[in-house]
C-alpha cells in the first residue's frame, strides 16, 4: 500500500533474522538444523492462528478483543474427539474419522465464535468482559464434558498426518498457518468485508452513518476468530494425540504479546497479515534458541518483554531526529488562536 | 536506516556473547525438564540434578521448566529439546497425557526417556516412581499407630475422592490399623480438597463430633497444616496425634509445637538424581534389573516391573517419615 518500507516490518525481518544468526552461532550450527527448522515451523501455528484471532477481533474497533480463542480451541477439541469417537472407529475409518473431526471442530469454532458475535453486536457488551465470560463458559462446559481428564482422540492416520506430517520438507500445519494467513490477509485487504472491518474499527461511528451493517461485521468477524479456534484444535489434537481443557492456559497473554509486537492497533483499524506472520516466528526463534542455550524458560520471558519494550520504543520515537537534523519548523503547536475570540 | 543502525548494533552485542557460549559440547547431554520452575519442590529436584552433573562430570547435565504451570509449555520445552536431540530427556510430565506424541518423537529420534510420577506414562524407556503407595500408606499408618498407642478412634483425610494415590493410601492405612484391635476407624476418607482452611474447618468438626477422637492420617500436601492447626487451637498437641503427607519448610511450625506429630514425602533432589542414574545406564545400554540398586539413597533396591507401554515401570524405597527430631535434615 505504501511506497515506503513499513518501518514494522523492516523491524520485524532483522529481528527474525538477527535471531536466527545468533542462534545458529551460539549453537554451532545445531539451530538451523533441518530438524529444528522442522519441529520450529510445527509450533508456530497454534499461536499464530490465536494471534491471529485476536488481531481480527482488535482491528473491529471499541475495544475489540478475543480473550476465548484458547479455551475455545480446547472445548472443539474436547468436543469432536467426545462426539465423533461415539460413531466412528478411528481405525476401521481413519478418513471418515478424519473428515468429521476436522468438520466437528470447526463447527464447534464457529458456533462459539458467533456466540461472542451475537453478545457482543447485538447485547452491546464490551469485548474484553464478554469473550472473559465466554472464556470461563467454553472451559466450563470442556471441564464437564471430559469429566476434568484429557481425552484420548483416536489416531487415525490422515489425522495425525496433519501436524506430524511433512510436503517437501515443510511441516503441513507450517503450510496451513501460511495458507491461512494469506486468504485472511487478502480478505482483509481486497474484500469490501476486509475494508468495512478496517474502517469501522478506525471510527464507529462514522461507519454506522455511512451505512455499515456493523452487527454483522461484527458477527462474522468474531465467528472467524471462532474458525481459527476450530484450526488450533484440530492441529492440538493432531500432535498431541490427547486434549485437555487447561491445554495452553498461558498461550492467551503470548497471542496478544504476538498481536502488539506485530503493530496492530489496539484501538482497531490497523493490522496486517505479514507482521503477525513474523512476530510469530520472531517469539518461537527466540523461544526455540533459549532452550538450546539450556536459558531458563524466566528468561526468555524477560527476552520477550525486552523485545517488546524496544519495539514499541522504536515504533514510538523516532530515531531519525537523532542522527538527522530536521529541517522543517514544527508549526501545528504555535498557531494564533483565530482572530474572533478578540471579540469581548 | 534506523533499523540498519540498530540491527547492527545488536548483532554486534550479539557476536560477542557467542564467543563465550562457543565451548566445544562433545559430552553426552542429559536434560531434566520439571513440571514448573521457581516452586521449593523442583528447586529442590534442581539441587539433586546439580549434585549429579557435579559427580558425573562426563556428562553435560542440567534442569529446564517452565516458569507457569502450563503443559503446553512444558510440551513447547520438550520439543526443542527433542529437536536439539539431546542423548537424554528425564521428565516430570505436567500431564503425561499431553506429552505422549512428543516423547514417542524423541525415542523415534534415539533419545533415551525417562519420567517420573507418571506411571501411566506409554512412551517412555523406565518410569520411576518414589515408592509403593501401599507401602507408603501402611508407613504413614503405622506411625500414627505408635504416636496413638495402639489405641483409640481415628479418621483420614483425602484430597479428593478422585485422586487414586490418596486412596491407595488411606486403604493401605486402614488394612494396617486394623492389626491393632484397639483402634478404630471413623468417618473416612474426608475430602480436604488441598486447601488448609477449609481442611482446618472441617478438622474442628470432626473434633467436636468425635471429643474421644485420637488421631488423624493426612494425604493432599496442606492437609497437616489446616488439621494442625484445629489441634493447635484446641491446645490438643500431644493428646491427638497428626500423620500425614507434607513438605518439611511449611510443617516446621506446627512440627515444633507437636500439633503435627510426623510428615511424610519423598525427596525431589533424589528423585531428581535416580531419574538421571537411570537415564545414564540405559544410555551406556546397561540393562535394568528387578533389585538393582542405583545407588542414590531411597533407591538401593529398585523393583523392576513392565510398565504400561514398552517400558519398564521402577519403585524405590525412597519415603521419608519424618518429626520433630529429624525434619531439619531436609528442609526444603
Amino acid at each position: 500500500m505504501k511506497p515506503k518500507t513499513d518501518p514494522q516490518l523492516a523491524f520485524l525481518i532483522s529481528i527474525n533474522v538477527l535471531i536466527l544468526l545468533c542462534a545458529a552461532i551460539l549453537s554451532r550450527g545445531a539451530f538451523i538444523d533441518s530438524y529444528n527448522l522442522q519441529s520450529m515451523a510445527a509450533q508456530v501455528p497454534e499461536l499464530g492462528l490465536l494471534a491471529i484471532g485476536v488481531m481480527l477481533a482488535m482491528s473491529s474497533g471499541n475495544g475489540g478483543i478475543d480473550l476465548s480463542g484458547t479455551a475455545l480451541a480446547n472445548l472443539s477439541g474436547v468436543a469432536s474427539a467426545l462426539l465423533v469417537s461415539a460413531f466412528l472407529s478411528a481405525d476401521a475409518d481413519p478418513w471418515a474419522f478424519t473428515v468429521a473431526f476436522v468438520a466437528v471442530a470447526m463447527l464447534v469454532g464457529l458456533l462459539g465464535g458467533v456466540l461472542n458475535g451475537l453478545l457482543i453486536a447485538h447485547l452491546g457488551l464490551t469485548p474484553i468482559l464478554c469473550t472473559l465470560g465466554t472464556q470461563m463458559l467454553f472451559t466450563g462446559v470442556a471441564v464437564v464434558l471430559s469429566g476434568g481428564v484429557s481425552v484420548r482422540v483416536g489416531s487415525a492416520g490422515p489425522l495425525m498426518e496433519i501436524a506430524n506430517g511433512l510436503v517437501c520438507g515443510v511441516p503441513i500445519s507450517f503450510v496451513i498457518f501460511c495458507v491461512i494467513s494469506l486468504l485472511i490477509g487478502m480478505t482483509l485487504k481486497f474484500s469490501p468485508f476486509g475494508i468495512q472491518l478496517f474502517l469501522m474499527g478506525t471510527n464507529a461511528k462514522a461507519a454506522r452513518y455511512s451505512g455499515f451493517a456493523l452487527s454483522r461485521i461484527l458477527i462474522r468477524t468474531y465467528g472467524m476468530c471462532g474458525v481459527l479456534a476450530g484450526v488450533v484444535a484440530v492441529l492440538i489434537a493432531s500432535r498431541n494425540v490427547n486434549v485437555k481443557w487447561d491445554y495452553g492456559q498461558s498461550y492467551l497473554l503470548i497471542a496478544i504479546l504476538i498481536t502488539v509486537m506485530a503493530g496492530v492497533k489496539t484501538e482497531g483499524g490497523y493490522g496486517r497479515m505479514i507482521c503477525i506472520f513474523l512476530s510469530a516466528t520472531a517469539l518461537q526463534l527466540l523461544s526455540s534458541m533459549f532452550n538450546f542455550l539450556d536459558a531458563s524458560n524466566f528468561i526468555r520471558d524477560f527476552a520477550w518483554g525486552m523485545l517488546l519494550l524496544i519495539f514499541l520504543a522504536t515504533m514510538r520515537y523516532d530515531l531519525k531526529s537523532l542522527f538527522i537534523r530536521t529541517t522543517s519548523i514544527p508549526t501545528s503547536s504555535v498557531q494564533r488562536p483565530p482572530a474572533s475570540t478578540n471579540h469581548s | 536506516m534506523i533499523h540498519k543502525v540498530l540491527f547492527t548494533a545488536m548483532a554486534a552485542a550479539c557476536l560477542s556473547g557467542a564467543s563465550a557460549g562457543l565451548q566445544a559440547q562433545e559430552k553426552p547431554v542429559m536434560a531434566t525438564v520439571v513440571k514448573i520452575s521457581g516452586i521449593p519442590w523442583f528447586d529442590r529436584m534442581h539441587v539433586g540434578v546439580k549434585e549429579f552433573a557435579a559427580a558425573t562430570p562426563s556428562v553435560t547435565a542440567f534442569q529446564n521448566g517452565p516458569s507457569n504451570a502450563d503443559a503446553a509449555q512444558q510440551l513447547r520445552i520438550v520439543e526443542d529439546l527433542v529437536a536439539r536431540k539431546v542423548n537424554t530427556l528425564a521428565v516430570v510430565p505436567m500431564d503425561p497425557a499431553v506429552i505422549e506424541g512428543v516423547l514417542k518423537r524423541a525415542m523415534d529420534r534415539g533419545i533415551v526417556v525417562v519420567t517420573h510420577e507418571a506411571d501411566n506414562q506409554k512412551n517412555t524407556n523406565a518410569n520411576i516412581e518414589a515408592f509403593d503407595n501401599a507401602d507408603y500408606g501402611r508407613a504413614l499408618n503405622e506411625k500414627l499407630a505408635s504416636c496413638m498407642g495402639k489405641q483409640g478412634k481415628w479418621t483420614s483425610f483425602v484430597g479428593s475422592l478422585g485422586s487414586r494415590t490418596h486412596i491407595q493410601w488411606v486403604d493401605a492405612g486402614a488394612e494396617n490399623a486394623k492389626k491393632y484391635a484397639g483402634m478404630t476407624l471413623v468417618d473416612a476418607k474426608n475430602e480436604s480438597f488441598d486447601d488448609a482452611n477449609r481442611t482446618y474447618e472441617k478438622a474442628k468438626e470432626i473434633l467436636r463430633k468425635h471429643p474421644d477422637l485420637r488421631g488423624f492420617q493426612s494425604s493432599a500436601g496442606n492437609d497437616v497444616i489446616g488439621i494442625g492447626r484445629a489441634i493447635e487451637e484446641a491446645g490438643l498437641q500431644g493428646k491427638v496425634c497428626l500423620v500425614g503427607t507434607g513438605l518439611p519448610n511449611p510443617s516446621a511450625k506446627l512440627l515444633e509445637s507437636g500439633a503435627i506429630s510426623a510428615i511424610g514425602f519423598w525427596d525431589p533432589k533424589y528423585a531428581g538424581i535416580a531419574m538421571n542414574k537411570i537415564a545414564k545406564l540405559l544410555l551406556e545400554k546397561k540393562p535394568l534389573t528387578d533389585g538393582m540398586n542405583l545407588e542414590v539413597k531411597g533407591y538401593e533396591k529398585v523393583s523392576v516391573k513392565k510398565g504400561p507401554g514398552a517400558g519398564v515401570l521402577m519403585v524405590g524405597n525412597a519415603m521419608v517419615i519424618a518429626d520433630k527430631s529429624n525434619y531439619k535434615e531436609y528442609l526444603f
